[in-house]
C-alpha cells in the first residue's frame, strides 16, 4: 500500500522533471500508477468485502504521533475505486484532450499523478496527522494545477483563492486533530473512532475538523473557490474538482459522523450546512450558461446533499450517502469529460452559443443522457437508487429537524432535476431547435475520446439496473464507518424498485416540480434567485482579503515607522518597565549604601555627571566628543580613587586615543548636529531616560543587597601570584584567568578596524558611496593640508615617538607584574603613531611602519588565537599556560611564558587598529596634486 | 572530546587573522575560509554525535577550575545548534563567493565572516555569561561591518539603526551582567544556576525579565524587533541570509539557555514569554503582508517565526522546548534558503520587488522549485519540515492547555501561507518582465548551496523522527539541569 502511494510521487515527479521534453505520451505513463492501484484493489477486494481490513505502518516521527499508518477497509475501498479508477480514465481521456505537445503539459500530467497519490493517501490514512499531510498535499497539487496556465490573471486568482480557502480549513482541521489526538492519547484514526474521546476540547476539535471538511468540500459559505477553479483544463476539473478532491471533506465527515454523532451540536450543524449548500448551489447551477460552471455549482449542491446524508448519521442515511458518493463520482466524471469533448471540438461550452451537434454526436449524447439522468435521479440509473435511499432514510427521521432536512433535500433535488434537464436539452436539443449552425462532421469526437466516458456511463447504468451488486460494499462500508455501534444491522438491501410509499410520492413530486422549473426556468430562476440572495462567497473572500491587507498596513505603519529614536525609545522603555514590574512585586527596597567614600569621589562623580549631560545637550560635535572624553577621564579618576591604577591607566590611554580618532572622523562631518526631533518629543525622551536610570539604580541596590556568595574576584586576587604567576591581578585576569574573553575582545577590535576602513574607503569613492557632500557644508575644505613643517617640532616628535615606543614595550613586558600589559602597551604605541600622524600626515605614518596595517592586525589575532589553540594540540585545556626558560648566551636566563606571547597578540592588534584607522581617515599632508574631494559621512541616524 | 570544544571558536579566529595577512590574494583567503569552516562542520558534527551519546562535555579554559576561568560546554542543544549553524555558514560562504558583489569587492569580507562564525560558535559553546557577552560582541562587531558592506546610502542608514539598537542591547547586557555578578559573585552559568536559587523570587524574576529583554532585542521579540526588518534587507543577500538564519536564532538560543538554566521554575516569566511570543508572531506576519519587496517580506517572517520558537519555551515543558529546538533547526535552514533564493531571484529577475517581477517559473524552474518547497515549509504545510516543527509546538500547546496561543499560531500559519503564495504568484507565475540588461542564468556557485540547504530541509522532514527524538532529549537536558551543571562543576 505504502509503495503504491509512493509510486505515484515517483512517477509524477519524474514526469514533472521531464519539463518540455515530455509530450502527450506521459499521460499513458502516468496512468500506470493508478492502474497498479486498481489491480491491487482487485486482489484485495474479496477479503475487504468480507469485512477484514488491511493495515500497513511505517514510523515517521513517532514521538509526535506522526507515522505512516495506512488501512484499507470497505469505505476506503470505495473511495480508492473512485480515485484510482477515475484517475486512469481521466489520464487516458487526456490523450485525446491535450495536443501532442504543449508547454507545461508534462508539469500538469505529473501533478495530476501526484494528486492521485495524495488523494489515495487521504482515503487510506489511518493516522489523523498523516491524513492532514495528504490533505494538504492535495491542496498544493490542486493549487498548482489550477494555476498551471499562470500567465492568465484569472487562473492565478482562482488558484490563490483555492489554496487560501482550503488552507484555512486545513489549518483549522489540523488544530482540531491535535485537540482530538491529545484527548485520545493517540492519532491512530481507527483507535480514536473505535473509542471516541469526549469533552469540551474534543467538541472544539470536531468542529474545527468540520471547518476543514466544509472548505474542502466547498460547503456554504466556503464554496466559492470551487467554481473559480473551473479555469483549469477539463481533465483537472473532472478529476479534482468534481469527482475526488472535493469529496475529501465528505469522506472526513463520513468517518467522524457516526462515532462523534453525539457531540453536542454536531448533527444539526452538519445537516444545516449541507441543506443550505445543496439548495443554494443548485440555484446557482440553474443560472449558469457556462456548462462547466453549471456542473461546478451542481457539484457544490451534491456535496451539500452528501453532508446532509452523512451528517444525519443513521445507518440508512449513511448507506444512502455511500451510494450517492459513488453515483456522483461516476456521473459527474462522465458529464465533465463530456463537456470537455464538446468544448474541445466545438470551441465553446456556452449554452447560448453552442452549435447544433449532428448525428455523429449521438453516442456522446446517449452517454451524457445516462449521466444526467443519474444526476437528476431518474430510474434505471445509479443516481435514482441513491436518491430513493436518501428519501427513504430521511423519511424515517421523525424529528422536526429530520423533516426540515427532508424538505431541503427535496427542494434541492427539484432544482437538481431542473438543471440536469437544462444541461441535456441545452446541449443536444436547444441549439438545433434555435437554428444554430451545425458543427462540421469531421469535428465529431472519435472513439478514444469517448471510451472513458462510456466506461463511467456504463457503470452508472449497470449499478442502476442491478443495485444489488453494491449490497456488500455499501453494507460493509456502513459497518466500518461505525454504524455497528448503533446496534442495527448494516447489511444493505438495495433495489431499484422500493414499492409504493411516501418516497415514491416525493420522487414523483420532484420530477413534476423539476420539470416545471425547467419549463419556466427563466422566471423561476429569477424568483428563486431573489428568494435565496445570499452574499456571494467570492465577494466575502475579497472583502476579507481587503480588510486583512488594511489591518496589516495599519499595524505595520504604526509599529514600523522607520524612526530610530522611536525604536530605541521602545526598547529602552521595555527594558526599564518590564524588570521594574518584577522588582516592585518584591519586598521593600533595601537601605541606601553610604553616600560617598570621600570628597574626591563626590567631585569626580559630579564631573562625570555634568560632562555626560553636557555631551547630550551641546550642539557642536567636537564639543560633544570632548565632553565624552571628560566622562572617560572622570571614570579613570574614580578608578584611581577606588585603588585600581591599572584600570585607570587603561581608561586614560583609551580616552586619549579615542579623542584623537574622533577628531580624525569629525573633520569630515558637519560642525553641528542636525536638530532632528521636535521639541514635543523631548519630555518623552527625558522620561524614558529617567526611567532607565531609576531601574538601573534600584536594580543595582537590590542586587547588591542580596549577595549570596563570595565574588570570584576574591579568589582571583588570592591566586593571581601563586597560580597565575603575576603580581598584576588585572593582567593575570586578562591574559590568563579570563584570557578567552580577551581573545574575543581583540577580535572585536580587529573587526571594528576593518569596518572603519571599509566605510571610509567607500566614503571616498564618488558615485554610489555614502557621503555625498551634505548641503555643501562638509568636504569643501579640501583634502590637502599645507602644513609648514617646523624642524624643531619634527625632531621633538621623533624623540617622543621613540620614548613612547620604549615605554609601550616596557608596559607590554612588565605588565604581568607591574601596572601595564599588552593592551595598555598597544594603546601607548598607538598614541605615538597618532602623534606621528599629527606631525607628518599619512605618509609619515606609512614610512615608520615596517609592515602593512592589515598584516599587523592579522598577526595579532593569529598570535592570540594561536596561543589559545596551541595547548589543545598537545592535549592540554585551551589557553593552558606554559613557560619556557632557557639560557641564552650573553643575555643569560630568559623566561618566556605563553601569557606574554598572548599579550603580544593583544599588543599587535591594538597597534594594527590605530594604524588602520589612521590609514582610513587620515589625510595626506602637503601634497598639492591630490584633488580628490574628501567627503563627509552623513550622520545616518534619523 | 573536550579538545574539540574550543576549535569551532579558535579555528575561525586563526583563520581570520590569516585572512587579514594574505589579504592581497583572494584565492588564498577563500581557501583559508573554506578549509576552516569545513573543519568546523566536521568538529561540530563529531561533537553532536558524542554529546548525544555521552551527555554534556565541558572544558575549563586555561585549566582554571570553576568559577575562576571560563567554561566551554556543549550539551545536546548547543551541539545541535552549532552543527546546523556551521553547515549553514559554510553553504552561505560558497554562495557569497559565487555571487558578484559583496565578497569580491571587499578585502575584509572573509576575515569578518570568520569572526562572525567564531562569535556564533562562542555563543553556543560558552558556559559563562560574560563570555557570552564577548561572543555576542564578536558576532555583532562582525555584523556591523557586514551589514554596511558596499556602504550605499541606504545601507549606512539601515546599518545605523542596527548598530545603535545593538549597542543599546549590549549596554543593557553589560548592566545586567553587573547586577548578576553583584548579587551572586559569579558569571559561570552552571555556578549561577546554583546561586540564583538562593536569591529572592522577586529578584530572580527581575533578572529573568531583564535578560529576556536583552536577548529579546537580538532575537527580534515584540516589542523589541522594530529595527530588524528595517536593517536586514539592505545588506547583500548572502549577508542577509546569515543574519536571517543565524543571528536571531543565537538570540533565541540565549533566551532558551538563560531562562531554562539560570532560574528556578517558579521564577520563570512564562506568561510574559507567551504574550510576547504571540504578539511577535502576529505583528510580524502582518508586517510581512504589508510589504512589496521579497527581502522585506522575508525579514518580517523571521520575526514572526521567532514567536513560534519562543512560544515553545514559554510552555516550559519537554514537548514545548523540544518543539522549539526542532523549530530552530528547521527555521535556520529554511529561512536561509529563502533568503538565498531571494538573492537568486534578484539575480535572475533583476529586482526584489514583487511589482517588478514575474514569470520566473519558466525562466528558472530550479529556483522556483526551491522557493516553493521552502516557502511551503515556512508556512508549515505538510509534508515539509515546517509542518513537523509546527506540529510539535502545537501539540505541546494543546497538552499544556494554552489554547489561545495555539489558535494564534494557526492563524499566523495561514497568513504565512498567504504571504508565501503572494510571492509565488507575483514572482514565479505570470508574464516575465524581462529587462534587457538582466542576467538570466544563476551562477552555479550560488545555486549549489541553495539547493544543498533546500535538500537539508527535506532531510529534516524525512528524518523528523530521529531529529524530534534528539530535540526531545535536548529539551530534557534543559529542564533537568543536573547533567549540564555536573558536567561543568563535576
Amino acid at each position: 500500500m505504502i509503495w503504491l502511494v509512493a509510486l505515484h510521487f515517483v512517477v509524477g515527479l519524474t514526469v514533472v522533471a521531464l519539463g518540455d521534453r515530455g509530450d502527450r505520451r506521459t499521460l499513458a505513463v502516468g496512468a500506470v500508477a493508478p492502474a497498479a492501484v486498481l489491480i491491487w484493489l482487485a486482489t484485495e477486494l474479496g477479503s475487504v468485502l468480507d469485512g477484514s481490513v488491511i493495515d500497513e505502518s511505517i514510523g515517521w516521527a513517532p514521538g509526535l504521533g506522526l507515522s505512516i499508518d495506512l488501512r484499507l477497509d470497505a469505505f476506503a475501498a470505495s473511495m480508492v475505486l473512485l480515485v484510482s479508477g477515475l484517475g486512469v480514465l481521466v489520464l487516458l481521456y487526456g490523450l485525446s484532450y491535450f495536443p501532442r505537445q504543449r508547454s507545461g503539459l508534462s508539469r500538469l500530467v505529473g501533478l495530476l499523478v501526484c494528486f492521485s497519490g495524495s488523494m489515495l493517501g487521504v482515503v487510506l490514512a489511518d493516522n489523523l496527522l498523516l491524513l492532514a499531510t495528504f490533505w494538504e498535499l492535495t491542496a498544493i497539487t490542486s493549487f498548482l494545477l489550477i494555476g498551471n496556465e499562470h500567465t492568465q490573471q484569472a487562473a492565478r486568482a482562482a488558484a490563490f483563492q483555492a489554496i487560501l480557502t482550503t488552507g484555512l480549513g486545513g489549518l483549522a482541521m489540523l488544530g482540531g486533530f491535535i485537540l482530538i489526538g491529545t484527548a485520545a492519547g493517540t492519532y491512530r484514526l481507527s483507535e480514536i473512532l473505535a473509542d471516541p474521546p469526549s469533552g469540551s476540547t474534543v467538541t472544539a476539535g470536531v468542529f474545527l475538523a468540520l471547518v476543514g471538511a466544509a472548505t474542502k468540500s466547498a460547503q456554504y459559505p466556503f464554496h466559492s473557490w470551487l467554481p473559480g477553479a473551473m479555469v483549469a483544463p477539463t481533465p483537472v476539473s473532472a478529476y479534482l474538482h468534481s469527482a475526488t478532491m472535493v469529496k475529501a471533506g465528505v469522506y472526513l465527515v463520513a468517518r467522524l459522523a457516526l462515532p462523534f454523532g453525539d457531540t453536542p451540536g454536531w448533527r444539526p450543524t452538519v445537516v444545516t450546512i449541507g441543506c443550505i449548500t445543496m439548495v443554494v448551489g443548485g440555484l446557482r447551477a440553474l443560472r449558469q450558461n457556462d456548462l462547466k460552471l453549471l456542473l461546478a455549482f451542481g457539484t457544490v449542491s451534491q456535496l451539500g446533499f452528501m453532508f446532509v446524508l452523512f451528517g444525519s448519521a443513521t445507518v440508512a442515511t449513511v448507506q444512502a450517502g455511500c451510494l450517492l458518493l459513488l453515483a456522483h463520482g461516476f456521473f459527474k466524471a462522465a458529464l465533465f469529460m463530456g463537456v470537455g469533448v464538446v468544448d474541445h471540438q466545438a470551441g465553446t461550452r456556452d449554452l447560448a452559443r453552442l452549435p447544433a451537434l449532428g448525428r455523429q454526436w449521438r453516442p456522446l449524447g446517449a452517454m451524457l443522457a445516462v449521466a444526467a439522468a443519474s444526476m437528476a435521479g431518474v430510474p434505471l440509473v445509479l443516481g435514482f437508487v441513491a436518491k430513493e435511499a436518501a428519501y427513504e432514510s430521511l423519511l424515517h427521521q421523525e424529528s422536526v429537524f429530520g423533516r426540515v432536512a427532508l424538505c431541503a433535500v427535496v427542494l434541492g433535488s427539484v432544482v437538481t432535476f431542473a438543471y440536469s434537464a437544462r444541461f441535456v436539452v441545452g446541449t443536444f436539443v436547444a441549439p438545433a431547435r434555435r437554428g444554430a449552425g451545425s458543427l462540421s462532421v469531421e469535428l465529431a469526437p472519435r472513439g478514444g475520446f469517448l471510451a472513458p466516458i462510456a466506461v463511467v456511463s456504463f457503470a452508472t447504468m449497470l449499478f442502476g439496473l442491478v443495485p444489488a451488486l453494491l449490497n456488500r460494499l455499501v453494507g460493509v462500508a456502513t459497518g466500518v464507518l461505525g454504524a455497528g455501534h448503533l446496534g442495527e444491522s448494516t447489511s444493505a438491501h438495495l433495489a431499484m424498485w422500493h414499492g409504493f410509499g411516501a418516497a415514491l410520492v416525493l420522487t414523483l413530486a420532484t420530477y413534476a416540480l423539476g420539470a416545471a422549473v425547467h419549463r419556466w426556468s427563466a422566471t423561476a430562476v429569477k424568483a428563486f434567485a431573489r428568494a435565496a440572495e445570499l452574499p456571494d462567497g467570492t465577494d466575502v473572500y475579497r472583502s476579507i482579503l481587503r480588510s486583512m491587507n488594511r489591518l496589516a498596513d495599519v499595524v505595520t505603519g504604526t509599529v514600523q515607522n522607520g524612526s530610530l529614536p522611536v525604536y530605541a525609545g521602545v526598547v529602552l522603555l521595555a527594558a526599564a518597565a518590564l524588570p521594574s514590574v518584577a522588582l516592585w512585586t518584591g519586598d521593600d527596597l533595601p537601605a541606601l549604601p553610604p553616600f560617598s567614600d570621600g570628597v574626591a569621589q563626590v567631585a569626580l562623580a559630579a564631573l562625570v555627571i555634568g560632562a555626560a549631560i553636557a555631551a547630550a545637550s551641546v550642539r557642536r560635535r567636537f564639543a560633544a566628543a570632548l565632553f565624552l572624553g571628560t566622562v572617560g577621564y572622570g571614570m579613570a579618576g574614580l578608578f584611581v580613587v577606588r585603588g585600581a591604577p591599572d584600570l585607570a591607566l587603561t581608561q586614560t590611554a583609551i580616552e586619549t586615543l579615542t579623542t584623537v580618532l574622533f577628531v580624525l572622523v569629525l573633520r569630515r562631518l558637519p560642525d553641528r548636529f542636525e536638530r532632528t526631533t521636535a521639541i514635543a518629543g523631548r519630555p518623552a525622551r527625558l522620561a524614558i531616560a529617567l526611567g532607565v536610570g531609576a531601574m538601573v539604580f534600584v536594580f543595582a541596590l537590590v542586587a547588591a543587597s542580596e549577595r549570596v556568595g563570595p565574588p570570584v574576584s576574591d579568589e582571583m586576587t588570592a591566586r593571581a601570584l601563586d597560580d597565575g604567576g603575576g603580581r598584576n591581578v588585572v593582567n593575570v585576569i586578562l591574559v590568563d584567568f579570563r584570557g578567552f574573553d580577551t581573545v574575543g575582545e581583540i577580535t572585536v577590535l580587529a573587526a571594528a578596524a576593518i569596518g572603519a576602513v571599509a566605510l571610509a574607503r567607500a566614503g571616498r569613492q564618488p558615485g554610489d558611496a555614502v557621503g555625498d557632500p551634505v548641503g555643501g557644508a562638509v568636504g569643501q575644505s579640501g583634502p590637502v593640508h599645507i602644513v609648514r613643517r617646523v624642524f624643531n617640532i619634527d625632531q621633538s616628535v621623533s624623540v617622543i615617538f621613540y620614548v613612547m615606543n620604549v615605554a609601550s614595550l616596557y608596559l607590554l613586558f612588565a605588565g604581568h607584574n607591574q601596572p601595564g600589559g599588552g593592551f595598555v602597551g598597544g594603546l601607548v604605541a598607538g598614541a605615538s603613531v597618532a602623534l606621528r600622524y599629527v606631525a607628518g600626515g599619512i605618509d609619515e605614518v606609512r614610512r615608520i611602519s615596517p609592515l602593512k596595517p592589515w598584516t599587523i592586525l592579522g598577526s595579532g589575532v593569529m598570535i592570540a588565537a594561536g596561543c589559545a589553540l596551541t595547548p589543545v594540540l598537545f592535549g592540554h585545556p585551551v589557553l593552558d599556560n606554559g613557560a619556557w626558560s632557557m639560557d641564552v648566551p650573553i643575555i643569560g636566563y630568559v623566561k618566556v611564558s605563553s601569557a606574554l606571547v598572548f599579550d603580544l597578540g593583544v599588543y599587535f592588534v591594538v597597534i594594527g587598529l590605530v594604524l588602520m584607522v589612521v590609514e582610513a581617515f587620515g589625510e595626506r599632508f602637503a601634497v598639492a596634486r591630490s584633488t580628490v574631494p574628501v567627503d563627509g559621512i552623513e550622520e545616518a541616524s534619523a | 572530546m573536550t579538545a574539540l570544544l574550543a576549535l569551532p571558536i579558535l579555528l575561525p579566529l586563526v583563520g581570520a587573522g590569516c585572512s587579514m595577512i594574505v589579504g592581497r590574494s583572494r584565492a588564498a583567503q577563500r581557501a583559508v575560509s573554506l578549509t576552516v569552516l569545513t573543519a568546523v562542520v566536521g568538529v561540530a558534527v563529531t561533537l553532536l554525535v558524542a554529546v548525544d551519546r555521552d551527555g554534556p562535555v565541558a572544558v575549563q579554559a586555561g585549566g582554571w577550575a570553576v568559577p575562576m576561568g571560563i567554561t566551554l560546554v556543549a550539551d545536546r542543544l548547543s551541539a545541535l545548534m552549532l552543527a546546523v549553524a556551521s553547515v549553514m555558514l559554510l553553504a552561505v560562504l560558497v554562495y557569497a563567493i559565487g555571487q558578484p558583489g559583496a565578497e569580491r569587492n571587499h578585502v575584509g569580507f572573509q576575515s569578518v565572516y570568520l569572526v562572525l562564525s567564531a562569535g556564533v560558535a562562542g555563543a553556543f559553546l560558552t558556559g559563562d555569561l560574560f563570555n557570552l557577552f564577548v561572543s555576542f560582541e564578536m558576532m555583532l562587531a562582525a555584523s556591523y561591518v557586514l551589514i554596511t558592506l558596499g556602504a550605499r546610502r541606504d545601507q549606512v542608514r539601515a546599518g545605523m539603526t542596527y548598530v545603535v539598537i545593538s549597542l543599546i542591547a549590549s549596554t543593557l547586557f553589560v548592566t545586567a551582567l553587573a547586577f548578576v555578578y553583584s548579587a551572586t559573585g559569579t558569571v559561570n552559568l552552571a555556578h549561577l544556576s546554583e546561586r540564583m536559587d538562593e536569591l529572592s523570587p522577586g529578584l530572580n524574576t527581575a533578572f529573568s525579565v531583564l535578560l529576556l529583554v536583552v536577548f529579546g532585542i537580538k532575537a527580534g521579540l515584540f516589542p523589541l524587533f522594530f529595527w530588524l526588518p528595517d536593517s536586514y534587507p539592505t545588506a547583500p543577500s548572502a549577508v542577509t541570509a546569515v543574519f536571517a538564519g543565524l543571528l536571531t536564532k543565537v538570540g533565541v538560543y540565549a533566551i532558551i539557555r538563560s531562562q531554562s538554566l539560570l532560574f528556578p521554575p517558579e521564577s520563570r516569566p512564562s506568561g510574559l514569554i507567551l504574550v510576547m511570543a504571540g504578539a511577535t508572531m502576529a505583528v510580524g506576519v502582518l508586517g510581512a503582508i504589508a510589504q512589496d519587496d521579497v527581502k522585506r517580506i522575508l525579514s518580517f517572517h523571521i520575526v514572526s517565526h521567532v514567536g513560534f520558537m519562543v512560544m515553545g519555551l514559554g510552555f516550559f515543558t519537554v514537548a514545548g522546548l523540544g518543539g522549539a529546538v526542532f523549530y530552530i533547526v528547521h527555521h535556520i535552514i529554511v529561512m536561509t534558503t529563502l533568503f538565498l533564493t531571494g538573492g537568486l531571484v534578484e539575480h535572475v529577475g533583476g529586482s526584489s520587488r514583487l511589482s517588478r517581477l514575474g514569470g520566473l517559473v519558466g525562466k528558472s524552474p530550479v529556483v522556483s522549485l526551491v522557493f516553493l518547497v521552502s516557502g511551503l515549509s515556512l508556512a508549515g504545510l505538510p509534508p515539509f519540515s515546517g509542518f513537523v516543527a509546527k506540529l510539535g509546538l502545537l501539540q505541546a500547546g494543546a497538552s499544556a492547555s494554552h489554547h489561545t496561543i495555539v489558535a494564534v499560531a494557526l492563524v499566523v500559519s495561514l497568513l504565512t501561507l498567504f504571504s508565501m503564495m503572494k510571492i509565488w504568484s507575483a514572482v514565479f507565475w505570470g508574464t516575465p518582465r524581462s529587462e534587457p540588461e538582466v542576467r538570466t542564468a544563476a551562477p552555479p556557485l550560488m545555486l549549489a548551496p541553495t539547493l544543498l540547504l533546500a535538500a537539508a530541509s527535506i532531510v529534516v522532514s524525512v528524518a523528523a523522527g530521529p531529529l524530534a527524538g534528539l530535540s526531545e532529549r535536548a529539551a530534557q537536558g534543559l529542564l533537568d539541569r543536573s547533567a549540564y551543571v555536573s558536567a561543568v562543576l563535576r
